[in-house]
């Protein structure tokens, strides 16, 4: 775009002069942009981002937060990788088994005047985490595993600086000890290791694998497991999201069940909103008939009337089975079951809208031209005009997805028990209830990680329809 | 005629699925809501016609009276912002640029995850020893840097700018090629004198209470109009979330308006915040109508995050009136006070309607 | 081939003749530690016998607000045959009328009186208590040591506990003496040691008798004080995080804290010890707090269910709970079980718990057809004087009025 200057210019510069002045300005604007909106950027995912890398964390409470985490660094890997080949042949995902013979080191520093002693290694009989992990019948590495005493492997001196920024001088010893599983046995998933040592003078600084915390003022490093192998490290939220998280009646990971009801409750709902909000849209936007009025007005209300006001006539209409009409299909309360979400939200009145909206601005004349063909009114509708709605069918579909994968408080109010009936979202909350109370947030970030995973990767693939449903309905269903 | 009757029979027979739902999930439900509000129904003993005992009751119980100011409060304040955010923020990216697709799909994917997630996360940054305090310590740490950096940039930029027009050159105070120059130089400064141990960054220790607090602020402001924390909280997750949204929708209107009323503006000298104000603003007067209506039926209705936040807050500091609603309904302590529930219920429905109506009024009157 | 076929039959007679029908009876109860303790029950100890009875139980936990999902379930009719009756909520349940009444159906002749008698309207018993709880002072043997302070003992008063604990807050900056929540359910213990009662005669509350104002002023006083903090203080979920993360030396809680320890905190050196006694009476007070199992009355194999109840709270049952250092039982006749002579701080810790309950005035953890909802006002009043947002007489005044109205409300 030429731009002619604003003011009239000083004379000694030629419009040459002017015109690169101005080029240079216009470049430094685009930078500023570019600048300002990868800040944005940053505004905007940084909170996922960072919750995604602090999900990895053993404490993602840790403070004060780092991005300098154990589970990323390749040393560990490589750590976790040879104990879990030492443990079980299994570099990948660890184990104990029969056989095994995981050799570990542990580093501590002794100040001056005191006598460095080795710490007393144990293996103790520890369940797997708080909260639904404990119910299930696991084998304990204690029954299996025995310990070498741990003996000095290395002496240099060395200093350190305590909690008061003072530095202290003395020792820095290393010992040396191996976990052993002699005889026969199960394979088992962790191998959990106490490393105590008698004067908490005597400072932990660093292992073979890095600890899981320091229990009774420093005197007691505690490993989770010795012998994880690298993705068991690395993942380990992760993995315990699926592997503690078990339904006590079935057994099965609550987690898939709950990812698998989300599905079910979404598609169900998509295939109904596009059929019948297309029809609804469609009689409205075409047809003449009395009583056209009304619908509008009351399609206006239900968008403004909060849920918190219809979800008690709701609940009770589905605890009495629509009326008692579930019988007929052998269930007497639709409450506790995928079919009642169901049921309760075959069309909003969000979607009829946007698709009267769209067929008004589709012309007439196609129409009328298969009206001349003596079509009937349903004909005309699934060939000529269902096809025509693709790009609003689109926006639509991704609209009504989303709402019914995010939704939170319907499914809330109708899916309490058992776990294995809940959706996703309302899942979250149960993790959050358990886990939250016992500080456990790597187990609930993991969890929320994967449970957004699905629609992010619908919305890389399908952003098109995504923006364009915002500028149909605002975002909401 | 007959095919007059027949298209009639065809809208219904098309409008069937839609118009049983609604007839039995809304019309039937809130006829039922208004019924039961009359009654001290509880799931379990046959209701009773209690006059409106209900309604009485609402106003001496605490905890409505708090989930009605928190409602209040936190409509007003997150409509406001979210919406003024929105429209500053689609101005800013209403450029032809490069790459734009990529920010705004960027921009857009606080909002695609479920509000759950979101609120998980930020229920996790705003624990006590959390990412907020931290970035808070930082910068009162590093707030010297800050100050100096920021003295820095103006003189600099007013020495860039004077000399520039000494030599002749239309230059702003804002122009963006000398404002460049400034940043690096402070920026660069700045580091130097902190890397030389002549500006040392204080030992400041921020440890702010989001969650566990009943603090409401301002303090000098009357109950009525005071915000709780742990619900300004809930306010910065929600406007995080909902920004892109709008933003969207505004810019989508952005884009309509012909690049050259801007250009006419900028050779009339006109500043980019006059710019804002006399051209943006207007021409997407529609789509605010939109959004601050959508924001107050959204804000209005706010419950996901109560329920989440659950026990890490006083409920007092975040109960709404949606929640509310859902607590007397579910209370657990006692029976379930489907009664009560549901005159709250009506309360929070009249309010939405009389809000939604109200701005209506009041954004019509203004754009005439 | 005709033999075949007479064996067939035979057998087919031979099943007939056991218990016709294999029935699974539904238990719902809390989440958290609870599945595990009552699936190893099922396990362990019960679950052969029932399932020589033809019946198989499942549980279903429920991990979020117990009290509402059961409400719901009971009123879809989708709750379990059995389920946890929390005494606190009890009247409330009971008014659902959708607990069976036990009397002609279970001997509730073997169960402590008081704890039964929270499950009882008129006359008719409508859980039968599964075991129970009441406070005690957990402190971490590490951070005494260091601070060189005697160990809570039973023979501390309001003052000398005060003083403890602030010795040993001195001991580091980050270490704080106790770790006490803004919660009635804790403080009330100590009012009850003055002598205060929940209700008037008239069902009134008092909260400006002094017995009650110097239990509240002793207990919010340490975290005014700066000796104590409160769990959100530290970032911590509950006092037992506290413990755990030795960022308390005590916590006052019940044995529920008893598992959380072993999985968070393995290697904590803990001891226990009696409540402080009031400085005035010089008597202790307590919370018992229990849960029982009820039947509902909707269930359709009710028969099933009682057989399933009896087995839940049977002698056997609440042996092994106790072994296992699970649970303290219900049951009289368990009180001079050997366990309690063990040595292991998990013994000890039971049998502190368990003598609690007849040592000094000790009120059921139950307020009422009030229900939990008499908790609101104290615990908000307790917060506002912890965080010093007011002075105890505000703060209390406030609290009086809005109870007031809550108890009117409740009459109605």
């Amino acid at each position: 775009m030429a731009q002619a200057p604003a003011r009239p210019l000083t004379n000694y510069h030629g419009a040459q002069d002017i015109e690169r002045w101005q080029a240079r300005r216009r470049w430094a604007r685009a930078g500023i942009v570019y600048t300002v909106m990868l800040l944005f950027s940053i505004l905007f995912l940084g909170p996922l981002l960072f919750a995604t890398v602090s999900s990895l964390k053993e404490n993602p409470l840790e403070y004060p937060p780092t991005l300098a985490i154990p589970q990323l660094s390749p040393r560990n890997w490589s750590a976790a990788a040879s104990l879990g080949r030492a443990g079980a042949g299994a570099p990948l995902w660890g184990g104990f088994a029969p056989g095994a013979e995981v050799p570990f080191e542990v580093t501590y520093f002794v100040p001056e005047g005191l006598e460095a002693t080795p710490p007393a290694v144990s293996v103790p009989r520890r369940r797997p985490g708080g909260g639904l992990g404990a119910v299930q019948q696991i084998e304990y590495a204690a029954d299996y595993a025995s310990v070498t005493p741990a003996q000095e492997v290395g002496r240099e001196p060395g200093g350190y600086v305590d909690e008061d920024g003072e530095t202290l001088t003395g020792e820095v010893v290393t010992y040396g000890f191996r976990v052993l599983y002699e005889g026969d046995g199960p394979k088992v998933d962790r191998l959990p290791v106490d490393v105590e040592v008698e004067e908490r003078d005597q400072v932990f600084v660093s292992s073979t694998l890095a600890l899981s915390r320091l229990e009774r003022r420093g005197r007691v490093a505690s490993y989770d497991n010795l012998a994880p192998g690298a993705l068991g490290y690395t993942f380990n939220n992760y993995a315990r999201v699926f592997k503690e998280a078990r339904s006590i009646t079935t057994g099965r990971s609550l987690f898939l069940s709950w990812t698998l009801n989300s599905f079910v409750i979404a598609l169900a709902k998509v295939v109904s909103t596009i059929l019948f909000a297309s029809m609804a849209g469609y009689a409205l936007a075409r047809l003449h008939f009395p009583g056209k009025n009304i619908i509008f007005v009351l399609i206006l209300f239900a968008q403004m009337i909060p849920g918190q006001v219809n979800f008690i006539s709701n609940y009770l209409v589905l605890r009495d089975g629509i009326f008692g009409l579930s019988r007929l299909w052998g269930q007497a309360s639709l409450l506790n079951s995928l079919s009642g979400v169901i049921l309760s939200g075959l069309v909003g009145a969000g979607a009829v809208f946007i698709m009267k909206q769209f067929f008004e601005t589709i012309p007439r004349e196609v129409e009328e031209a298969a009206m001349i063909d003596g079509t009937t009114q349903w004909q005309r509708f699934f060939r000529v005009v269902m096809p025509m709605a693709r790009p609003a069918l689109g926006a639509l579909t991704i609209l009504t997805f989303q709402g019914a994968w995010n939704d939170f408080f319907w499914p809330l109010v109708v899916l309490t028990t058992p776990e294995d009936i809940k959706t996703l979202p309302i899942g979250l909350l149960t993790f959050r209830n358990i886990y939250g109370a016992t500080g456990d947030w790597g187990l609930i970030l993991a969890g929320a990680v994967m449970s957004a995973l699905p629609i992010i990767i619908l919305f890389i693939v399908f952003q098109r329809y995504f923006l364009e449903g915002v500028s149909y309905g605002g975002g909401k269903e | 005629m007959r095919s007059k009757q027949q298209e009639v029979v065809a809208a219904y027979l098309f409008l069937a699925p839609f118009l049983i739902t609604l007839a039995l999930f809304f019309l039937y439900a809130t006829v039922r809501a208004v019924f039961f509000s009359f009654t001290d129904y509880d799931l379990f003993n046959a209701p009773r016609w209690v006059g409106l005992q209900n309604y009485a009751n609402l106003f001496r119980e605490e905890n409505f009276l708090f989930a009605l100011r928190n409602s209040l409060v936190f409509a007003a304040v997150v409509t406001t912002l979210q919406t003024f955010g929105a429209l500053v923020m689609a101005a800013v990216l209403n450029q032809r640029i490069r790459g734009l697709n990529f920010f705004r799909a960027a921009y857009y994917m606080p909002s695609v995850t479920s509000s759950v997630v979101i609120t998980l996360i930020f229920l996790w940054m705003y624990q006590r020893e959390g990412l907020f305090n931290y970035l808070a310590t930082q910068v009162a740490s590093y707030a010297p840097q800050l100050g100096v950096f920021a003295l820095l940039l103006i003189a600099l930029q007013i020495i860039q700018v004077l000399i520039e027009r000494t030599r002749g050159y239309p230059a702003r105070w804002l122009d963006p090629a000398l404002f460049a120059i400034s940043f690096l130089v402070a920026a660069a400064a700045t580091w130097l004198l902190t890397f030389l141990g002549i500006l040392l960054p204080r030992d400041a220790e921020v440890d702010f209470t989001w969650l566990q607090t009943s603090q409401e602020v301002p303090g000098a402001f009357p109950m009525a109009l005071r915000a709780p924390v742990p619900l300004i909280a809930i306010m910065i997750q929600n406007i995080f979330t909902t920004i892109p949204t709008f933003m969207l929708m505004f810019l989508a209107a952005l884009q309509d308006v012909p690049k050259s009323y801007y250009e006419a503006a900028s050779l009339d000298g006109a500043t980019p915040a006059q710019q804002f104000f006399s051209i943006t603003v207007p021409s997407v007067q529609p789509v605010t109508f939109l959004v601050v209506t959508l924001g107050l039926i959204g804000t209005l209705q706010m419950f996901d995050q109560v329920a989440i936040f659950g026990n890490a807050v006083p409920i007092r500091s975040v109960i709404t009136l949606a929640y509310f609603v859902y607590q007397r309904m579910f209370p657990g302590a006692q029976l379930p006070e489907v009664g009560f529930a549901s005159a709250a219920a009506m309360f929070l429905a009249v309010l939405t309607l009389l809000i939604v109506l109200i701005q209506r009024r009041f954004i019509r009157s203004e754009a005439s | 081939m005709k033999r075949t076929t007479a064996l067939l039959l035979a057998s087919t007679f031979t099943l007939a003749a056991t218990p016709t029908f294999a029935q699974t009876i539904r238990i719902q109860g809390y989440g958290g530690q609870d599945p595990a303790i009552v699936q190893r029950l099922l396990d362990e100890v019960i679950g052969a016998d029932l399932e020589a009875e033809g019946i198989t139980v499942q549980y279903e936990p429920i991990e979020t607000d117990y009290n509402a999902v059961i409400t719901n379930n009971l009123s879809a009719g989708t709750a379990g045959d059995v389920f946890y009756m929390p005494g606190e909520v009890a009247p409330g349940f009971i008014a659902t009328g959708k607990a069976l009444p036990l009397n002609d159906l279970v001997d509730t002749e073997p169960f402590i009186d008081s704890l039964l008698e929270v499950y009882t309207q008129d006359g008719q018993v409508y859980g039968i208590p599964k075991d129970f709880n009441t406070l005690a002072v957990f402190y971490n043997q590490d951070l005494f040591d260091e601070a060189e302070v005697e160990y809570p003992s039973a023979d501390d008063t309001f003052t000398t506990f005060t003083e403890k604990i602030r010795a040993v807050s001195e001991l580091d900056d980050e270490i704080a003496g106790a770790c006490l929540p803004a919660d009635f359910a804790r403080m009330g213990a100590f009012a009850y040691a003055n002598g205060w009662q929940p209700f008037n005669e008239d069902g009134s509350v008092n909260l400006s008798d002094e017995a009650f104002t110097t239990a509240f002023d002793f207990y919010t006083g340490m975290v005014t004080e700066g000796i104590a903090v409160q769990p959100s203080d530290v970032g911590a979920g509950w006092p037992g995080d506290c413990l755990a993360q030795e960022q308390a030396a005590v916590a006052i809680e019940g044995a529920w804290i008893l598992g959380f320890l072993r999985d968070n905190a393995p290697n904590l050196a803990f001891g226990v010890a009696p409540l402080p006694k009031s400085d005035t009476t010089g008597e202790r007070g307590n919370f018992t707090y229990s849960v029982a199992w009820a039947v509902n009355a909707d269930s359709p194999n009710q028969e099933a269910a009682v057989t399933v109840l009896e087995a839940l709270t049977s002698e056997e049952a609440q042996q092994f709970i106790l072994e296992q250092g699970l649970a303290i039982p219900s049951r009289e006749a368990l009180s001079n079980n050997p366990y309690f002579e063990e040595e292991t701080p998990e013994a000890q810790a039971n049998l502190t718990i368990f003598e609690g309950a007849s040592d000094g005035n000790v009120l059921g953890f139950q307020f009422g057809n009030v229900g939990t909802d008499y908790l609101t006002p104290l615990n908000n009043a307790m917060t506002a004087v912890m965080t010093g947002q007011a002075d105890t007489q505000g703060a209390l005044e406030g609290a009086q009025s809005e109870l007031d109205a809550i108890i009117e409300r409740a009459a109605q």
